[in-house]
C-alpha cells in the first residue's frame, strides 16, 4: 500500500466484505475509530446476506495494523487493500 | 421450550454448572426457567458487576467459560466494567442480558439501554437476538466464540418477548475437529541457535491458550533465562532457576536489564504492553525478536518481529522443546550473568527483625508466601499490593495468579476470588485487597456469607490510594491530590456486620500468627493488615520513561534524583 503523496496524512482504501447482522457498519466503524484513522469516505453495498464496503481512509498509523484487527472481526469474512505489507507470518 | 429453557438447555449441553447473575425485569423470564432447573447453580451476587468479575476469576482459576446473566438497562450498564475487564484480559465469558420487548426497542422504554451499541468495544462479538428461532445456534457460536482462538467476553441482549418465545428444535452442528499443523519452526530455531543472549519473554497468552505445561517444559529443556509479565507470573514454575521474575514498570531490575541487554527476545503469548516494555524506543534495543502469538493482529502491532509465528502454543512449544532437547543451546555464561544479576537485582524484601515495628507490604507479601500452601490461588485487587504481589509471592502457576492486567479494575479481587472459589470448592482462595479496591465491591462479603465460602480476605490498609500518592509524590511534586482515606469504616467491624469473623494486626511480631489464623479457619475470614501510608513499591519506572530509568528508593531520597523525576 503506497500513502497518497499529496497529503499531509497518509490515506488508503480498504474494501471489507461483512455478514449483514445488527450493528455492522457501527462494529466497523469503531474499531477504524479506536485503532487511530478516521473515514474520507464510505460506500456500502447489500448484496445477499453480506455487505460490501470500501473505506477510504486517512490516518498516520500503518494500515496493516488496522487490517489485522479487521479481520478478526467475527462477521468480517474479507480485508483486502491495495496490496499487501509487512512482515511475512507463518500461520498453522 | 421457550427461549429462556433453550438457554439453560444450551448450559447442560456444554456443562456449565455455575453462573453468576441478578434478577430484573426483562431477564425474568430465564430467572423463571431457572426455578425447575437443578442442574445450574446460579450465585446471587450483591451487584453485576461483582456478577461479571465473579465470572471472569471463574474462568481465569478454571480455564473455563465464565457466565454472567443481568437484566437490561443499568443491570447491564452495571456489567460493563466487568465485560471489559474480561475483554482486555481475553477472558472467555459469556454474558446475558435480557432486553424490554422487541416492539419496545428505541422507544426509551423503561430500562431500555442499546446494549448493542454500548458494548462494542469491549466485547470480542455480541448479538442482538432478533427472531427466537436463532437463539439456539446463536448460543452454540458464541460459547465456542468465547473460548476459540484468543478467548474473550460474547454478549447476547435478548428481548424479553424472545425469551418467552417457543423457539423452534434444530439439530446443532457436529463441532468440526480442529485441524492443527505447526508452523515451520526451522527459522527460529536458528535465530535462538545463533544468538549469544537469548531471552524468553511470556505473558498470559500461556495459559490462555492452555499450554502450561508445554511453556515449563520447554523453559526447563531450553534452559533459557526467563522474564514474565504480570499475567505471565508463575509460567516458569517458582523453582526455575533461570526465571528472572516481572519485567516492566514495577518489574525487578534483574528483569530489565536482562531484556536491555539481551540479543534475541524470544516472546511467547505477549503483547508487548506498555507497561511491560516501558517507552517502547528504549525496549530491547539490542535484540532481535521472534513473536508467537494465537493472535495475528498482535504481531507486530507494536514492534516489528523478525520472525512471526502464530499458531497453536501447545504445538509451536513441543516442537521447539524437542529440538532444543536434541541439541542443547550453548548459553552458559549468559545464564550465568542473568544469575548474577538475580542474585543482586531481583526483588529483595528483608524479614523486618524488629517485632514491634510497623508490618510493611513486602515483608508481609513474603510471609504469606511461604506460609500458605503452594496451590493458593491469590485474587489480587489494583494498586500497591498488587504490585507487592506480583515481586514478592512465588507462583508456580499461572492460574494461581488472578489480577487484573489490562484493566486494572479496582474492586476486581473480592468478586474474583468469589468465582475461583466456586471453581473450586476445596482450594485455598486468598484475595489480597487494599483499602481502597476492597471498598469498591464490599458488598460481595454477602455473597460470601451467603455461600459459606471460605475465601480470605487480606486487606492491606495504607489508608490512602496509595499508588496514586506514589505518583503523586514522585511525579507531581509531591502534591497530594484526593487520595486521602483516613476515614476508612472499622474493618474488623465491617466484616462482622457480615458474619464474616475478623483480626486486625500492625506488628511485624503479628504477621505470621495473623496469617496461620485465617488459613486455619474453616470459613471466611478477614485479615486487617495496617501499614504504612508513605510505603511505596520498588522499583518504579516513570510512565513512559525507559525500562532503564528504574527508579528504586536510594535514588528516592537522592535530591538530584527528586529533581529527575519532578
Amino acid at each position: 500500500m503506497t500513502p497518497q503523496t499529496d497529503s499531509p496524512i497518509p490515506s488508503y482504501t480498504l474494501n471489507c466484505r461483512m455478514s449483514r447482522e445488527a450493528a455492522a457498519l457501527e462494529r466497523l466503524c469503531q474499531v477504524v475509530r479506536i485503532r487511530g484513522f478516521r473515514i474520507a469516505t464510505m460506500a456500502v453495498e447489500s448484496a445477499g446476506d453480506h455487505l460490501d464496503i470500501a473505506l477510504t481512509l486517512e490516518g498516520t498509523r500503518p494500515i496493516t495494523m488496522l487490517q489485522s484487527q479487521l479481520e478478526k472481526l467475527h462477521t468480517v469474512s474479507e480485508v483486502v487493500p491495495d496490496q499487501g505489507s509487512g512482515v511475512q507470518v507463518q500461520t498453522a | 421450550m421457550n427461549g429462556a429453557q433453550h438457554i439453560l438447555e444450551a448450559f447442560h449441553r456444554h456443562n456449565i454448572s455455575t453462573v453468576f447473575g441478578y434478577p430484573g425485569g426483562c431477564i425474568m423470564p430465564l430467572y423463571d426457567a431457572l426455578v425447575d432447573d437443578v442442574g445450574v447453580e446460579h450465585v446471587l451476587c450483591r451487584h453485576e458487576q461483582g456478577c461479571a468479575l465473579a465470572a471472569d476469576g471463574y474462568a481465569r482459576a478454571s480455564g473455563k467459560l465464565g457466565v454472567c446473566i443481568a437484566t437490561s438497562g443499568p443491570g447491564a450498564t452495571n456489567l460493563v466494567t466487568g465485560v471489559a475487564n474480561a475483554h482486555r484480559d481475553s477472558i472467555p465469558m459469556l454474558v446475558i442480558t435480557g432486553q424490554v420487548p422487541s416492539g419496545l426497542i428505541g422507544t426509551d422504554a423503561f430500562q431500555e439501554t442499546d446494549v448493542l451499541g454500548m458494548t462494542l468495544g469491549i466485547v470480542k462479538h455480541s448479538y442482538l437476538i432478533d427472531d427466537a428461532d436463532t437463539l439456539p445456534a446463536i448460543m452454540e457460536e458464541a460459547m465456542e466464540l468465547a473460548q476459540s482462538g484468543r478467548p474473550g467476553p460474547v454478549w447476547i441482549d435478548i428481548p424479553k418477548d424472545l425469551l418467552l418465545a417457543e423457539v423452534a428444535d434444530a439439530p446443532f452442528p457436529a463441532s468440526e475437529p480442529r485441524e492443527s499443523s505447526c508452523p515451520d519452526l526451522n527459522q527460529a530455531l536458528a535465530m535462538l541457535r545463533a544468538a549469544r543472549k537469548p531471552l524468553l519473554y511470556s505473558g498470559g497468552g500461556i495459559s490462555l491458550a492452555t499450554a502450561e505445561d508445554s511453556f515449563r517444559i520447554f523453559a526447563e529443556s531450553s534452559a533459557l533465562p526467563a522474564v514474565v509479565t504480570l499475567k505471565g507470573i508463575g509460567n516458569p514454575g517458582k523453582h526455575n532457576p533461570h526465571n528472572l521474575g516481572m519485567l516492566g514498570m514495577h518489574g525487578s531490575r534483574a528483569a530489565n536489564k536482562a531484556v536491555d541487554e539481551c540479543d534475541l527476545l524470544l516472546v511467547i503469548g505477549a503483547r508487548l504492553d506498555d507497561r511491560a516494555t516501558g517507552k517502547l524506543e528504549g525496549f530491547a534495543p539490542n535484540a532481535k525478536m521472534i513473536h508467537i502469538d494465537a493472535d495475528a493482529a498482535e504481531i507486530n502491532k507494536l514492534r516489528p518481529a523478525d520472525v512471526a509465528i502464530r499458531g497453536d502454543l501447545n504445538d509451536i512449544l513441543a516442537t521447539l522443546a524437542g529440538a532444543l532437547a536434541d541439541r542443547p543451546l550453548a548459553i552458559g555464561d549468559w545464564q550465568k550473568q542473568c544469575r548474577n544479576w538475580h542474585t543482586t537485582g531481583g526483588f529483595q524484601a528483608a524479614d523486618n527483625e524488629e517485632p514491634l515495628a510497623p508490618i510493611t507490604g513486602p515483608a508481609f507479601i513474603r510471609q504469606l508466601s511461604r506460609i500458605a500452601p503452594d496451590d493458593t490461588v491469590i485474587a489480587c485487587d489494583v494498586g500497591q499490593h498488587q504490585m507487592w504481589v506480583a515481586q514478592h509471592y512465588e507462583f508456580d502457576h499461572p492460574r494461581h495468579h488472578l489480577t487484573s492486567g489490562g484493566l486494572g479494575t479496582m474492586g476486581f479481587g473480592l468478586p474474583a476470588a468469589i468465582g475461583a472459589q466456586f471453581a473450586d470448592r476445596n482450594s485455598t482462595v486468598i484475595n489480597v485487597t487494599g483499602d481502597g479496591s476492597f471498598m469498591m465491591n464490599a458488598q460481595e462479603l454477602a455473597t460470601i456469607r451467603r455461600y459459606n465460602l471460605p475465601v480470605k480476605l487480606i486487606v492491606m490498609d495504607n489508608q490512602c490510594l496509595g499508588m496514586v500518592r506514589q505518583q503523586q509524590e514522585l511525579f507531581y511534586n509531591n502534591r497530594e491530590s484526593q487520595i486521602n482515606l483516613d476515614d476508612n469504616p472499622d474493618f474488623v467491624a465491617l466484616a462482622r456486620a457480615f458474619d464474616i469473623p475478623a483480626l486486625h494486626i500492625e506488628r511485624t511480631d503479628q504477621i505470621r500468627r495473623g496469617i496461620e489464623t485465617i488459613l486455619a479457619f474453616k470459613g471466611p475470614m478477614l485479615l486487617h493488615v495496617a501499614i504504612s501510608r508513605e510505603e511505596n513499591v520498588w522499583p518504579i519506572v516513570k510512565p513512559g520513561a525507559s525500562n532503564r530509568d528504574m527508579i528504586d528508593e536510594t535514588r528516592r531520597a537522592s535530591t538530584a534524583n527528586k529533581e529527575h523525576v519532578a
